[in-house]
């Protein structure tokens, strides 16, 4: 199947990406420098920086709304680093993400880490740290918001009034 | 009463696409003193011309506004049709309704059809009160100067000497040759860099018309079109070139080190010593920065006279010396001696610089296996530090994997925009000939893109894919160092969109072409304008590229911008014909739009003097008091004096005092 490009659908997905925080998608060259170093690419999320500007400046914002590789970025910023176009791709990629947000076409993986973190203060939290923690001698709750409902309280108070509270998700 | 004659422009889409040009025709016709008014598709074509020259010859008018693009390309055409039908050429105004209005405005056609109206009724205000004015002319000095010795310099002194003229060719470093000189082959061709260009250095260096003045700086500059005095500073040598055979025997026996610059510091050359085996002159020289003044023997000094042997004791390279040549009782003089030249043009052909891997942190550069391609190119030279045999700096192997790293500073926003434009080329080049003689080495190139345009150049890419060197595209993101000194390519492929990692024993890095800091204080020297990427700007990008904005200086080369040796070499040639044809004319001429001075009105109060930027006015007797004085050698025409003058005494032929009132009044009412 071949590619149909129609300009309605490229303005509309530079212009999405533009608002959401990607302001510099529009600058890429397609070098390719930025996929060379990112560590989401190479760990077998195809679709970051490079290959995703290509795929969005060529309308296919839609097509490709389920695609799990933005999910990937660890935002070690290394392709804003390399790029020499100054098109910040961290930025498209994250800009993408939040389009993905909005239409709730968030990957399992995130959605648990958000949990998470609404429920402790903390993305990343498992039962097996308790056991850990013990071991060498500490209390099983840290001394973050897990044992600080005070603080928890405030944390959820901000997602609950941040766009990720608007999408309904706690 | 004056007779105006208005014609305005189409230029085909450029101003009729925004503005409404019968609009502004109309109403030009309704202008005090417009006695016609037409409109053309193109006025500066034949038939555009043809019709101003009729209505000059018919009487119809004696004024001319053209309302058109730009003065800058087309003032001298309606000028020279102005002529051409019998109307003194001053006697024309131009419109500039393109730049002014269409361009600046094209989402807003009425308003830029309004503004086109404004700028031709301002025209046509002053229009009315011009007056003849005749050109003048000054006597040339018939000779010339090329700055740069490199490959474009030496062209175009031997194309001006060959013209008959004079020619001085100024260069920095103790021989001629530049970086061509430095390269081993040369594509697309191959052929051997030096074994083309030696012959060439041979025969500038003998031609009776060519004065070579190597180890030499031009640091002043005064004067005009046909008569430039330039101040050459003739660096120190303390060798006496006139009794140095080039015999080395100096270099021999100095012990004193510095990095080669003409093997990009792979090795180290004494302090005294000759550029390279085949240097034009073949001349020695010290470089006082690394001399460690052998035996005491201080520059400027006597001899000590040794106890033992009653002998003066003197420093192994003047003990050397077999012609008695190095003198180190000379005092020092930094500033070198400063020699007057009088030319009447000047060909700037200071060529480039590439820049160093230190730039590049993501590169590596702390690897010695990491090396720009200018150092490989001394790397597989018969003359350069391994005698030609492609060895790796850090333990002196033959390296098993190579890879060649295009844009590194090109085309990015962090260093430099630009595409270098021989890069591709070069590479493609360094990597046939490794691959010719070593077969079994395994080479990886990575581009951006690919950029071949040349003739017989994209034959030259196909070809080293025939050869079986990988050609990746993409852009490669960085590189690590490991263990063995080798180093790992972040690379990445494009066709497979994939990131790549190649381990290598040798990197190559393209590091982009730019004009060296030394350039930069020639041209502010000389006055010359720079373009974004930071090269000396061209009078005009297509119709003027060997001309500057200062008439009498030309460029060729690279200090224009990036180029090959075909391209410096025709440029070269052109800009040398260019740079003839004031001494060929033998006068030049001067356009009267120059400031004068009305002695009877004039104070003598002086302001004006320091105020003029071309230092073109002076205070002279006249009668018995002083009278400001302008010199139409010096004045550009800036009109600084006219302004400032307490008294009015001082005229801008072109800009008086009526007709700059008459353009406010058009402008205004
Ligand atoms: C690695 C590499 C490989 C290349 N291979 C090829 C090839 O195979 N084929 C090809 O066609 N092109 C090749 N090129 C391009 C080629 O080098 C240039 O096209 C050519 O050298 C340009 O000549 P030039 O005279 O303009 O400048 P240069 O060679 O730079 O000469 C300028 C001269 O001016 C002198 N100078 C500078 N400033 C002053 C000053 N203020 N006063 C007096 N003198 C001054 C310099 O010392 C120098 O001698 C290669 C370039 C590189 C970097
Ligand atoms: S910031 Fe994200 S997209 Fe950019 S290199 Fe890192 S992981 Fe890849
Ligand atoms: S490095 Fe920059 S210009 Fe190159 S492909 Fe990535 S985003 Fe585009
Ligand atoms: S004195 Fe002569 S031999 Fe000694 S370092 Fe200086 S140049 Fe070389
Ligand atoms: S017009 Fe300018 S250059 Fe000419 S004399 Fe006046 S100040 Fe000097």
């Amino acid at each position: 199947m071949s590619l149909k490009l129609k300009k309605e659908n490229i303005d509309e997905a530079v212009r999405t990406i533009m608002e959401l925080g990607g302001k510099g998608i529009l600058n890429c060259v397609q070098c390719g420098a930025c996929s060379a170093v990112c560590p989401g690419v190479k760990a077998g999320f195809p679709v970051l920086c490079r290959l995703l500007i290509k795929k969005l400046t060529t309308g296919q914002l839609e097509e490709i709304i389920e695609e799990p590789s933005s999910w990937g970025c660890q935002a070690c910023n290394r392709c804003t680093e390399v790029c020499p176009q100054g098109v910040r791709p961290q930025e498209v990629v994250f800009a993408f993400r939040r389009y993905q947000a909005n239409e709730m076409a968030i990957s399992t993986s995130t959605t648990t880490s958000q949990m998470n973190f609404y429920e402790t203060g903390h993305a990343v939290y498992t039962e097996s740290s308790k056991e850990l923690r013990k071991q060498v001698g500490l209390p099983e709750a840290p001394p973050t918001t897990v044992s600080d409902a005070q603080g928890l309280k405030e944390i959820q108070t901000l997602l609950e009034n941040s766009p990720m509270g608007e999408l309904g998700f706690f | 009463m004056a007779k105006v004659g208005v014609y305005v422009c189409h230029c085909g889409s450029n101003i009729a696409g925004v503005i409404d040009v019968e609009a502004v025709r109309a109403f030009a016709e309704t202008l005090p003193d417009v006695v016609i008014a037409r409109k053309d598709l193109f006025m500066c074509s034949d038939s555009g011309q043809e019709q101003i020259k009729q209505d000059i010859r018919d009487g119809l008018v004696d004024r001319v506004v053209v309302a058109a693009c730009t003065p800058r390309t087309h003032e001298p055409i309606f000028r020279a049709a102005c002529e051409a039908g019998g109307l003194n050429k001053y006697l024309f105004e131009m419109a500039n309704i393109r730049d002014q209005a269409s361009w600046v405005h094209p989402h807003d056609p009425e308003g830029a059809t309004e503004k086109a109206k404004l700028v031709v009724a301002s025209a046509v205000g002053k229009a009315k009160f011009l007056q003849p004015l005749e050109d003048k002319f000054v006597n040339v000095t018939d000779a010339a100067m090329v700055v740069g010795g490199g490959v474009g310099g030496i062209f175009a002194a031997l194309e001006l000497a060959n013209m008959g003229h004079k020619t001085y060719l100024v260069e920095k470093e103790p021989s001629i040759g530049g970086i061509m000189a430095m390269l081993d082959k040369t594509f697309p061709t191959n052929d051997c860099s030096a074994c083309i260009l030696t012959p060439v250095m041979v025969d500038a260096a003998a031609h009776p018309n060519i004065e070579v003045m190597t180890y030499s700086e031009v640091v002043g500059l005064d004067g005009y079109i046909g008569n430039f005095t330039v101040k050459v500073n003739r660096k120190q040598s303390y060798v006496d070139w006139n009794k140095c055979t080039g015999c080395g025997a100096c270099a021999e026996a100095c012990p004193a080190k510095a990095g080669d610059e003409f093997n990009q510091g792979l090795n180290d050359r004494p302090a005294a010593y000759i550029q390279f085996p085949q240097a034009v002159p073949k001349k020695a020289v010290i470089d006082m920065e690394s001399c460690i003044n052998c035996a005491g023997r201080k520059i400027g000094s006597e001899p000590k006279v040794s106890k033992k042997t009653g002998q003066p004791m003197l420093a192994p390279c003047e003990k050397a010396c077999p012609a008695d040549a190095i003198n180190r009782s000379l005092a020092h003089d930094p500033a070198g001696s400063i020699e007057e030249v009088n030319v009447g043009s000047i060909v700037v052909a200071t060529g480039y610089k590439v820049m160093e891997k230190e730039s590049f942190k993501e590169m590596a550069p702390e690897s010695p296996n990491v090396v720009t391609a200018l150092q490989l190119e001394r790397i597989i030279s018969a003359t350069g530090p391994t005698g030609g045999k492609l060895l790796r700096p850090s333990d002196n192997k033959k390296p098993k994997t190579i890879n060649f790293v295009s844009c590194v500073g090109s085309r990015d926003e962090k260093h430099h925009t630009h595409c270098s434009r021989v890069c591709c080329m070069y590479m493609i080049k360094q990597a046939r000939l490794i691959k010719e003689k070593y077969p079994d080495i395994n080479i990886y190139m990575h581009f951006i893109d690919v950029r071949t345009a040349g003739k017989d150049y994209d034959e030259y890419y196909t070809g080293a894919r025939k050869m079986g060197i990988n050609i990746l595209r993409g852009k490669v993101g960085g590189m690590e160092i490991l263990p063995d000194d080798r180093v790992r390519v972040l690379g990445f492929d494009m066709d497979q969109q994939e990131p790549v990692e190649i381990e290598s024993d040798l990197v190559v890095l393209a590091t982009a072409i730019e004009l060296p800091k030394s350039a930069t204080t020639l041209g502010q020297t000389l006055g010359l304008q720079f373009c974004g990427s930071g090269f000396f700007r061209e009078l005009h990008p297509k119709l003027g590229p060997v001309e500057t904005s200062t008439r009498g200086l030309y460029l060729a080369g690279c200090c224009q911008g990036p180029k090959d040796i075909p391209d410096t070499v025709s440029q070269a040639k052109g800009a040398a014909a260019a740079a003839a044809v004031p001494l060929a004319q033998g006068r030049v001429k001067i356009e009267p739009i120059l400031s004068e001075v009305q002695p009877e009105k004039c104070s003598g109060c002086g302001i004006c003097v320091p105020l003029c930027p071309y230092n073109a006015i002076s205070l002279k007797e006249w009668g018995e008091r002083p009278r400001a004085e302008i010199d139409i050698t010096q004045c550009k025409g800036c009109g600084v004096c006219t302004t400032a003058c307490p008294s009015s005494a001082i005229r801008l032929h072109g800009y008086e005092e009526d007709q700059i009132m008459a353009q406010i009044a058009a402008l205004t009412s």
